[in-house]
């Protein structure tokens, strides 16, 4: 019999917020000391009251409109009984009557082609603290430092039907979030993880079958494992009866590549929800829907045919730049300088994501003078400095946001010289010193004339327009 | 509601109910069953969503992050610390 996987995905997503979803303290913990940015509110202690951050809502509302989700204008926030020592009220403050999107729709493409992952809600809520257990063998150490930061958490409908599908899907997801710059999204810094839900059943079968729930999956390939083995376990026991398949959470270990049941899976009775009597209904006005309406980024689709149709660009350039919105605001500002569409987006493609790619940094967290990109690109195409040494430029911009290039380039020797002198006594001394390469050239070997042409180069380092000193070197080479 | 969703409830809400108390729970929510049932079947399709009883709004505050407590403060009344943590009885085997 056939069988097909049935996968719906809870996504939290950490939001880039300065402060916790109900209270003052920061929401940057990295690095920090242990419980350095609490206070009573996110320590749970009793008459605290939250307060709702308004950046919060204003990217709950960006984050469904970016997923075509319906928002409800009059949104709630409800109590949740989890009892356990990470969440210090023993309730976690989320939504579930009425959360701020609901209805959305995502596009993905995969090999089989294009299909709509519908999303049922986005819902806001903070998030859980930190628990220690190795420092000390009779004792688990708590950090409330990620206790109330604000989250939204993406729940699809059972859309999906394989690790493909998944990663394409979560791609897409980063990719729309961080265009509307409302969060990093990024697993391996733990602002975007991932539960799984996974089913199988027979294949055309409108029964869905037994789920299991793989929680908190912070690795893509992690998750394309871990569904490839839940699939495979679920199709055996249903065909071979080797295990009583229960509704249940599991533990997945990307070690041993096998999941572990946890716990039996808890229901919506389970969590008792009821509405949080702290916070009262956060109502969304016209003007304030409209302003987040207003500030939506352009789709990185509608982006990249305005590359292809506005810039000229090919559909291979316009694809790799609009894989991320840094490389997208890097490309225009260095466009508007240099003013060439084609010349910005190769300086972007071939050296920009090469030395991403060699310091191991995603295109998201590009940090570099894009202004300064533009004047750089204009140095090379203006013939004043050459390509050689624009990339080691290019690589000391990565690390010193304030380098001028002309200036810089100007400190270090890079401008080309003009000095036809200097060119013709570095050419006849190459041809002088080597009569075998000139001979071969003269002899219709065209790579020869590369040869002496890469020595002249060297000897000039670099500083040299590439069509004078061609045509200074064929001329001295026509003359023998 | 069966019996089994009915001592799931029993033991979420940490109730002891002596047997007599059980009967007479579980004919009150079954009769409330079929009322919700009645309810259910009404057409409310039209009729927007009540979320709070009160036409009442919460207030938001700007996204400024500001530290006014200090983490001494805050354990003072901690049973136990260490090295900045507060410290539980172990959770995980």
């Amino acid at each position: 019999m056939k069988y097909e996987t049935v996968i719906g995905l809870e996504v939290h997503v950490e939001l880039a917020t300065e402060s916790k979803i109900f209270c003052s303290c920061s929401a940057h913990s990295y690095g920090s000391e242990p419980n350095e940015h609490v206070c009573p509110a996110c320590c749970g202690m009793p008459g605290m009251l939250p307060v709702v951050n308004k950046r919060v809502v204003d990217f709950g509302m960006k984050a469904g409109m970016m997923l075509n989700c319906h928002i409800n204008r009059v949104t709630t926030f409800d109590k949740k009984s989890y009892y356990y020592p990470d969440l210090p009220a023993a309730y976690q403050t989320t939504q579930w009557f009425a959360p701020v999107a609901v209805n959305g729709l995502v596009e993905i493409e995969t090999s089989k082609g294009k299909k709509n992952v519908r999303i049922k809600q986005i819902h806001m809520e903070e998030d859980a603290g930190k628990l220690v257990h190795d420092i000390r063998e009779d004792t688990t150490h708590v950090d409330f430092n990620r206790t109330s930061v604000p989250l939204i958490e993406i729940v699809s409908q059972p859309d999906l039907s394989s690790a493909e599908e998944v990663e394409v899907y979560l791609d897409r997801l980063k990719n729309l979030l961080r265009f509307a710059k409302v969060a990093e999204c990024e697993m391996a810094h733990g602002t975007m993880r991932c539960d799984v839900n996974l089913s199988v059943r027979p294949e055309g079968s409108d029964k869905y079958g037994v789920r299991t729930e793989m929680k908190n999956m912070n690795s893509i390939e992690a998750i394309k494992r871990a569904i490839e083995y839940e699939t495979a376990r679920h199709i055996d026991a249903i065909e071979n009866g080797t295990e009583v398949l229960v509704q249940e959470t599991r533990r997945w270990d990307d070690i041993k590549g096998k999941s572990y049941a946890m716990r039996t899976k808890e229901t919506a009775g389970d969590y008792r929800y009821f509405p949080d009597p702290n916070v009262m209904p956060v109502v969304i006005d016209d003007e304030w829907f409209d302003s987040i309406q207003d500030s939506l980024p352009e789709f990185p689709e509608v982006k990249r045919d305005r590359y292809i149709n506005e810039y000229g660009l090919s559909e291979y350039d316009a694809d790799q730049i609009t894989k991320s919105i840094a490389l997208c605001e890097c490309f225009e500002e260095a466009y508007s300088v240099c003013k060439s569409a084609k010349d910005a987006a190769n300086w972007i493609i071939s050296e920009i994501m090469s030395i991403l790619n060699k310091r191991m940094i995603t295109y998201d967290m590009l940090k570099i003078n894009a202004h300064a990109l533009g004047e750089l690109i204009l140095l090379v195409s203006d013939g004043k400095v050459g390509r050689a040494n624009a990339k080691k430029v290019l690589s000391d911009m990565f690390d010193d946001l304030t380098i001028d290039p002309l200036k810089y380039c100007e400190a270090n020797g890079y401008i080309v010289s003009n000095d036809t002198g200097l060119v013709e006594k570095v050419v006849a001394e190459a041809i002088a010193n080597d009569p075998k390469a000139v001979a071969d050239y003269k002899g219709g070997k065209e790579k020869a004339l590369m040869s002496i042409y890469g020595k002249c180069m060297k000897e000039l380092k670099g500083n040299c327009d590439p069509q004078m000193l061609r045509t200074i070197l064929i001329d001295a080479i026509n003359k023998i | 509601m069966d019996k089994d969703t009915f001592r799931r409830l029993e033991l979420l809400n940490q109730l002891k109910l002596t047997e007599t108390e059980k009967a007479d729970a579980f004919a009150f929510f079954g009769s409330r069953e079929k009322e919700r049932l009645a309810l259910d079947k009404i057409d409310t399709s039209s009729v927007e969503r009540m979320v709070h009883v009160m036409p009442i709004m919460t207030v938001v505050r700007e996204d400024v992050a500001v530290q006014k407590f200090s983490r001494e403060a805050l354990q003072q009344g901690a049973p136990e610390t260490d090295e900045g943590y507060w410290c539980v009885p172990r959770v995980v085997e």
